[in-house]
């Protein structure tokens, strides 16, 4: 079993938020607004945030492209009780809209701000679709007009897209990889199995010196960021 | 009542349906009774919402998910990158680079995602909009009444045929923005056909300064393109690589490229007075004195000709003026004094040049906010010779020549056919004049031409994808201006702000509706051409430009009528026409791009335009300019690159603190922001949406006694516009920042009320060789409101 | 007296004012329910920073007062201290209805409260590694058995009560302790995690509970013409001294804890952050200093104002303590990356008070006093007036 995970090269990044949008594209995810933003309740699944050191002229801002971790133990799962988010076998944490409660503890326990609530009802937009596979027999989290106000949400690792792709039979991580990672202009982000020794990840990681958010919580993340 | 109506939509039933249209009745009624009777501005809102087809959002493609995926072209910035739509159920989903596209290798910036919101934007009009308040003004409300297309273009061509037989068809002024290099070429046409001299397009406001820079070196009017993939030093002299520089996709892309995916890593030096994104990313960010970038140039240009780091085979065979030139250089720009200028010390100028002559091929890159400046030609003139000191032109990692693709020529224009008197008038813009002697084009000229009423009076304008009184500096003067305009129509899929002042509104497509060829701004070298076809059929009654120009010939007879037969009949048929001798038609539209065969190096038999066929350190073309109007070289418009000290517009006592616009990557370059995707996340170094606070150091702040987050004016000798400080530590003393793109007042949920936009603040003022309008230097001071 | 009970009369003008008060009360309690599920949470004050509001803090205060009130009622009932007999009917009523008005604010908190069962499919259907889920299952427990509890008293079974009773102030503990641990264990939020936070929770709530039953007593009992021997509320009294001065000693050791290691931020932010004077007045001058300052002055100290000013004082200052916990507890940015995080995510977050939210909390409130006024019209639960006609026993 593979154990899907991302390395984001942050030299290669060059912030332009593509993957913030290109999520929002993807997954149907919905656009905040001035109001929202000022409450801070805008739904990101992925969002990109820029931290500071320093005065003029020896400041330095870094800007990191911040996805959900994925994390290997994640404490969102630890602290859900409705087994409404839960890690599947290849390590992807999902959201499953039709079991979340909105007791929003996970969002209390998840260490990166990684998780939206749902404070108002989807407005449907033209643009909006559904999302592949539209394999309604399977009574997942899928497919998108089942979310409501009152659940959670947050990143799944496009893990459509990659089931999608397996039963296709396609090589994941290369022809098949996150929305964000096909929307990434400069190929800052590199999908795929953390397992595989071989692998292009493993490759990079060997190569550069490497770090994870919050390490220290010991939540292990499977998004790995290069330093420049 | 009427959101309700739309709310409605989302529901989806036949019997919903009804409801809506009785509600649209009902509004139209209301509407129509309002006007008729108070006068009371519903107008823009009634009516907008009114003629809305709604697309109906909930038939969330349902039957077919895997939908199609469409190739055509992107329109939100001058690159126009080659994309590919998701097409579910006749509605577009989802946009990605078309991987055929060698400009960026397939990727796109974060705005080609956007274009989706601008397809459906829920605020655009459908209808023909005749105006019914006489009055203009900003704010003014126009009290719109929907018409036909018909009447619409029998309105606009009975006018038009006034102009022709009065002969005053140079009277006619057409302003144009971001378009189309189809809507482009039909649009000249027209004008040619019609006999005015008066086209004026948005580049006045873009990069003339670096094309004129680059004129006189190498005898090329146009902006370079830069060969990514194999350069190992980048210094940017004030481009926003990451942020704003033309073509933005390819430079996000090739960042990844060539930095991590080429075995030399290449180093990018950043010079500018903001830590922008670009800097933030550099591998050194070099704050400098406003408005000395080419006192910088040159000191740099010293230093590698003082240590002779130059590349002497393509000096000695391939240039010409390079003893006077260094002369020059010598004489004045030590980098000891250099530094006393730009404030960069002495060594690390002298370090800059070694790495930027030693860590070969390198490239040196003007950015707008170094050459957006009176003497901006000169600026460019200066950094542009840096690539040939060290030999990076037409060499793999330097500079690239720009190849145009090979259309189906138009058939030329017969003498007879054009109307007589228009034709040898001068343009109201000035350009080729003693004001603006190299220039193409001076838009900013414009306002105070119309209101000078000089060379002559203007009867006539129509605008076309241009936002003037919002993107200009000096948009007081452009309103006052378009008042003036006895009969104005404006092209556009939006109410934006120039629209405000129009007398009949035309309601165009998107680009995602219409169809097109486009070419890139310059930046892979080969030619490439991509189409642009509908995704989705045109919503509503709009009617892409192209259809528009052709329906518009179609009614004055004579030359114009002419000049639109045999060349396809309609924007498609012209796309046809053109791109018939480049691809097959089916594989066109199946592939979306056409790209000729890898670019070639080192041409330079053939490669320079200049009277000595040399690249020139001192202008030739300059010189016979000058030997052909019988002048003789003044000061101030000399023939070599040269540092002038800044012209600003305020004296320092009044205004202390120099006023720096810039443009935010999300700024979409289609007059208007109401795309909530790019709104939420306007600045993310800022990590603020919706926004546009004016950013200042701390050290600034407190010497004019300002806090984080407090509310402020700011003031220039032209106006004052209100917003709240951000303390943001990369900015250079005594300069504020403030994005642009925001700050609109004429329509949109999402947009309107946003922000403020520095154009209001900052006057009109030229690069005199160029007719560049100069941004940057501007003063102003800032207290609390 | 002591061992007779009666119910009120419920005929004053006032009871009528107050009960139709309640009643609207009740109704607005279901209307700004509605308005927050059909609308969605926007209409309260909470944010993706803050998830938790008014509705928590409520809901792990009341879950304190009703433990509080749980172990006050063992004095009577389990460790048969003579005195504390008027009230232990009282005590164990009320630590029942605080429960169902904690259970109140945790459903109505929830953004699908229709979908709550999954809270106790045990094992099967929700994941027992989550402190709610845990949790579910005391607090069932716990209800049942202050239910049974409370039964036995009427009936007289004093044996079985006492047993029960045993049972019941240990399950009280864990519920409040487990309760405490939603906090304590998130390891992420600085200001809740924290080894002592389920003792530091049960400490609050003794303090919390027994000033309640001071005020509920003192209140009730004048209100209904009874009698109070003030030497029960003076022993009341320092008992609350006693568990005050344990609370102190706990927040003391948990801020030090935090304070002392250089990664001091989150402390920091929340002596001084935008929410200092939660904490500041709240917590520490309500809840520690004032109390403590009456119950230990010799003049107010043997006073009845004095120990019901200082009850009052606790009563409020918990309050604050759990709002001191909830609300900067994660309204202080986490430190995603070192440095200064621009924009909102590096600023702390904002908690507005809404009307929908705050109507709802209050009507809440109100709907927990409906029910001890309805209960005391109907049920024994206050020691007969001493010329009132004996009824039962
Ligand atoms: N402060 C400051 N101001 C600046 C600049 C700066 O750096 N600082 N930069 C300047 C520069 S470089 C430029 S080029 C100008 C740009 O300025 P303009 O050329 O005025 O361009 P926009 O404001 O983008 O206006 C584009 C128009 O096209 C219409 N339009 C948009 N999309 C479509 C479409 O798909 N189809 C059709 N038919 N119409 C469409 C819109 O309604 C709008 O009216 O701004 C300038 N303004
Ligand atoms: N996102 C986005 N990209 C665009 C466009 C858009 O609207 N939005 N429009 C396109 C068009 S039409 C054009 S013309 C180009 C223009 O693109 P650029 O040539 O990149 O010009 P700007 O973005 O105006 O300015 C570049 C940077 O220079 C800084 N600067 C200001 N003054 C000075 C100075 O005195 N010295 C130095 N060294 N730096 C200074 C500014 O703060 C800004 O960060 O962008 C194109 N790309
Ligand atoms: S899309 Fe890629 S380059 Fe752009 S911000 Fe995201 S990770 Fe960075
Ligand atoms: S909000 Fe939903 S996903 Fe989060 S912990 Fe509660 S039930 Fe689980
Ligand atoms: S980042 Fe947050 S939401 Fe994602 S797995 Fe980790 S704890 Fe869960
Ligand atoms: S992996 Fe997919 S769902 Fe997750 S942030 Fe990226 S695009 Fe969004
Ligand atoms: S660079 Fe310009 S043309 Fe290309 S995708 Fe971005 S906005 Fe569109
Ligand atoms: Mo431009």
């Amino acid at each position: 079993m593979p154990r899907w995970g991302m390395v984001i090269d942050l030299d290669k990044c060059v912030g332009c938020q593509a993957c913030v949008i290109a999520c929002k594209e993807e997954n149907n995810v919905p656009h905040g607004s001035p109001e929202e933003q000022r409450l801070r309740r805008e739904i990101y699944w992925h969002k990109m945030i820029a931290v500071t050191k320093g005065k003029y002229p020896h400041v330095k801002t870094e800007v990191i492209p911040m996805p959900c971790m994925q994390c290997d133990h994640p404490p969102c799962v630890t602290v859900c009780p409705a087994k409404a988010t839960f890690k599947r076998e290849d390590g992807i944490v999902v959201q499953y809209y039709r079991r979340c409660i909105g007791c929003k503890y996970c969002m209390v326990a998840c260490p990166y701000g990684a998780r939206s609530f749902n404070y108002k009802s989807q407005e449907a937009k033209p643009y909006h679709h559904q999302d592949e596979p539209p394999d309604r027999k399977s009574w997942g989290p899928w497919p998108f007009p089942v979310r409501t106000q009152g659940v959670v949400e947050k990143c799944t690792f496009c893990f459509h897209r990659i089931d999608q792709g397996l039963k296709e039979g396609k090589k994941i991580g290369i022809v098949v990889v996150p929305a964000f990672v096909e929307a990434c202009p400069s190929h800052a982000r590199v999908f795929g199995d953390l397992d595989d020794a071989q692998g292009e990840i493993a490759k990079l990681l060997a190569s550069r010196s490497s770090f994870r958010i919050r390490e220290e919580l010991a939540t292990q993340p499977k998004v790995f960021y290069l330093s420049r | 009542m009427l959101m309700g109506a739309k709310e409605e939509m989302v529901n989806h039933s036949s019997r919903k349906d009804e409801k809506k249209n009785c509600d649209s009745h009902l509004s139209r009624r209301k509407f129509l009774k309002i006007t008729t009777l108070s006068g009371i501005s519903f107008g823009t809102i009634g009516i907008v919402k009114k003629s809305h087809p709604q697309p109906s959002p909930h038939s969330l493609a349902l039957r077919n998910p895997k939908g199609r995926w469409v190739a055509t072209s992107c329109l939100n910035c001058s690159a126009r990158c080659g994309i590919k739509v998701k097409v579910v159920d006749e509605k577009a989903v989802q946009i990605k680079g078309n991987p055929l596209s060698s400009l960026s290798e397939g990727q796109i910036c974060p705005r080609g995602h956007i274009g989706l919101q601008v397809l459906y934007d829920p605020e655009r009009i459908f209808s023909p909009l005749k105006r019914t308040q006489p009055k203009k003004g900003r704010g003014v409300s126009p009290q719109w009444k929907p018409i036909s297309w018909d009447q619409a273009l029998e309105e606009i061509a009975g006018k038009l045929r006034t102009l022709c037989e009065t002969s005053c068809s140079n009277h006619l002024l057409i302003l144009s923005g971001l378009n189309s290099r189809s809507h482009e070429d039909l649009l000249f046409r027209f004008a040619e056909a019609f006999g005015t001299p008066n086209l004026i397009s948005g580049e006045g406001l873009d990069h003339e300064a670096e094309k004129t820079g680059r004129w006189m070196a190498d005898g090329h009017f146009d902006v370079c393109a830069y060969d990514l993939d194999h350069t190992n030093f980048i210094l940017s002299f004030g481009a926003d690589i990451l942020e704003s520089t033309p073509p933005v996709s390819r430079w996000l892309r090739k960042w990844g490229k060539f930095r991590r995916e080429k075995p030399i890593r290449t180093k990018v030096v950043t010079v500018q007075a903001r830590y922008s994104l670009t800097a933030s990313k550099s591998d050194e960010w070099i704050p400098i004195e406003p408005g000395t970038e080419a006192a910088l140039a040159l000191a740099i240009a010293y230093v590698i000709i003082k240590e002779d780091l130059l590349d002497h085979p393509f000096i000695n065979k391939w240039s010409s003026g390079f003893e006077q030139y260094r002369e020059i250089v010598f004489q004045n720009y030590a980098p000891e004094r250099v530094s006393t200028i730009t404030g960069i010390p002495t060594e690390k100028i002298y370090r800059l040049a070694r790495e930027f002559a030693q860590i070969k091929p390198a490239l040196a890159i003007p950015g707008k906010s170094a050459t957006a400046w009176p003497g901006g030609s000169y600026t460019a003139y200066a950094i542009y010779c840096l690539n040939a000191l060290v030999g990076s032109i037409d060499t793999p990692g330097g500079i690239l020549y720009q190849e145009s693709p090979d259309y189906r020529p138009i058939p030329r224009l017969i003498g007879s056919e054009i109307t007589p008197k228009g034709q040898g008038q001068p343009s109201i813009d000035l350009h080729g004049t003693e004001k603006f002697p190299f220039a193409h084009v001076a838009t900013n000229q414009i306002p105070q031409s119309i209101l000078d009423g000089k060379p002559y009076p203007i009867e006539m304008a129509i605008g076309i994808n241009c936002n003037f009184n919002m993107t200009a500096p000096g948009t007081g003067q452009w309103e006052e201006a378009l008042k003036k305009i006895p009969f104005y129509v404006h092209m556009a899929p939006y109410l934006s702000e120039m629209a405000e002042f129009a007398d009949l509104v035309l309601p165009s497509t998107t680009y995602l509706e219409e169809w097109g060829y486009d070419h890139s701004f310059p930046g892979a070298g080969s030619a490439e051409v991509r189409i642009k076809q509908p995704v989705v059929h045109p919503i509503g009654n709009s009617k892409s430009i192209g259809d528009t120009l052709f329906q518009l010939a179609e009614r004055i007879p004579g030359g114009v009528k002419k000049a639109f037969e045999e060349i396809g009949g309609s924007s498609e048929g012209f796309v046809r026409f053109r791109t018939s001798s480049l691809i097959p038609w089916e594989e066109f539209l199946k592939k979306g791009v056409w790209g000729r065969a890898p670019y070639q190096y080192r041409k330079y038999e053939r490669l320079f335009k200049t009277p000595s066929k040399k690249f020139e350190f001192i202008s030739e073309n300059v010189q016979a300019f000058y030997n052909k109007s019988g002048k003789k070289v003044r000061e101030g418009i000399a023939n070599f690159p040269h540092y002038s000290k800044a012209r600003w517009l305020g004296e320092e006592n009044q205004y202390p603190l120099i006023l720096f616009p810039y443009q935010p990557l999300l700024t979409l370059e289609n007059g208007s922001q109401n795309y909530p995707w790019a709104q939420e996340i306007f600045l993310p170094m800022q990590g603020v949406g919706w926004a546009t606070p004016v950013e200042m150091n701390s050290e600034t702040a407190k010497s004019l006694n300002l806090r984080d987050k407090d509310e402020v004016w700011i003031e220039s000798q032209f106006g004052k516009i209100r917003t709240y400080v951000k303390i943001s530590e990369g900015v250079y003393p005594g300069v504020v920042c403030i994005p642009s793109g925001q700050g609109h007042t004429s329509y949109g949920k999402w947009q309107k009320g946003i922000g403020c936009n520095p154009n209001e603040i900052i006057g009109i003022d030229f690069d005199m060789l160029s007719g560049q309008s100069a941004f940057y230097n501007t003063r102003v001071k800032i207290y609390k409101a | 007296m002591g061992k007779h009970y009666s119910t009120i009369e419920g005929k004053s003008k006032g009871y009528k004012i107050f009960i139709t008060f309640l009643g609207i009360m009740f109704g607005v309690f279901i209307l700004s329910f509605l308005v927050a599920y059909l609308k969605g949470q926007k209409v309260w004050g909470v944010s993706n920073i803050i998830p938790w509001g008014q509705l928590i803090t409520f809901y792990i205060y009341f879950i304190g007062l009703s433990a509080g009130a749980i172990i006050i009622s063992s004095l009577s009932y389990v460790f048969k201290r003579e005195i504390y007999e008027p009230i232990g009917r009282l005590a164990v009523f009320m630590g029942i209805l605080l429960m169902v008005g904690a259970m109140c604010f945790v459903m109505v908190d929830l953004g699908r409260p229709e979908k709550a069962w999954r809270l106790f499919m045990y094992f099967y259907l929700n994941n027992m590694s989550s402190l709610f889920a845990i949790n579910s299952i005391f607090y069932t427990g716990y209800i049942t058995l202050m239910l049974i509890y409370l039964w036995l008293i009427f009936e007289g079974k004093k044996k079985m009560a006492s047993i029960i009773g045993t049972v019941d102030v240990l399950w009280a503990i864990a519920v409040h302790m487990g309760t405490g641990a939603i906090f304590g264990l998130i390891g992420n939020r600085e200001i809740f995690f924290s080894p002592i936070k389920p003792f530091e929770f049960l400490t609050a709530a003794l303090t919390s509970g027994t000033s309640l039953i001071i005020l509920t007593t003192v209140v009730t009992f004048k209100l209904t013409q009874r009698a109070i021997k003030e030497e029960l509320i003076f022993s009341l009294g320092r008992l609350l001294t006693g568990i005050i001065l344990i609370l102190f000693i706990m927040v003391f050791v948990d801020k030090l804890t935090h304070f002392y290691f250089p990664n001091r931020e989150a402390v920091i932010y929340l002596f001084t952050g935008n929410y200092w004077w939660i904490f500041w007045i709240f917590q520490i001058g309500l809840g520690i200093i004032l109390p403590l300052i009456l119950l230990t002055h010799p003049r107010t100290r043997r006073s009845m104002k004095g120990v019901v000013y200082a009850a009052t004082s606790v009563i409020i200052g918990v309050f604050g303590e759990r709002a001191a916990l909830v609300i900067p507890g994660t309204a202080h940015p986490q430190p995603l990356f070192p440095g200064k995080i621009e924009g909102p995510w590096g600023e702390p977050g904002i908690f507005p008070i809404t009307p929908w939210e705050t109507l709802l909390s209050l009507s809440i409130v109100s709907f927990v006093i409906l029910l001890f006024v309805l209960g005391l019209r109907y049920l024994e639960i206050l020691p007969a007036r001493e010329n009132e006609p004996i009824s039962g026993g």
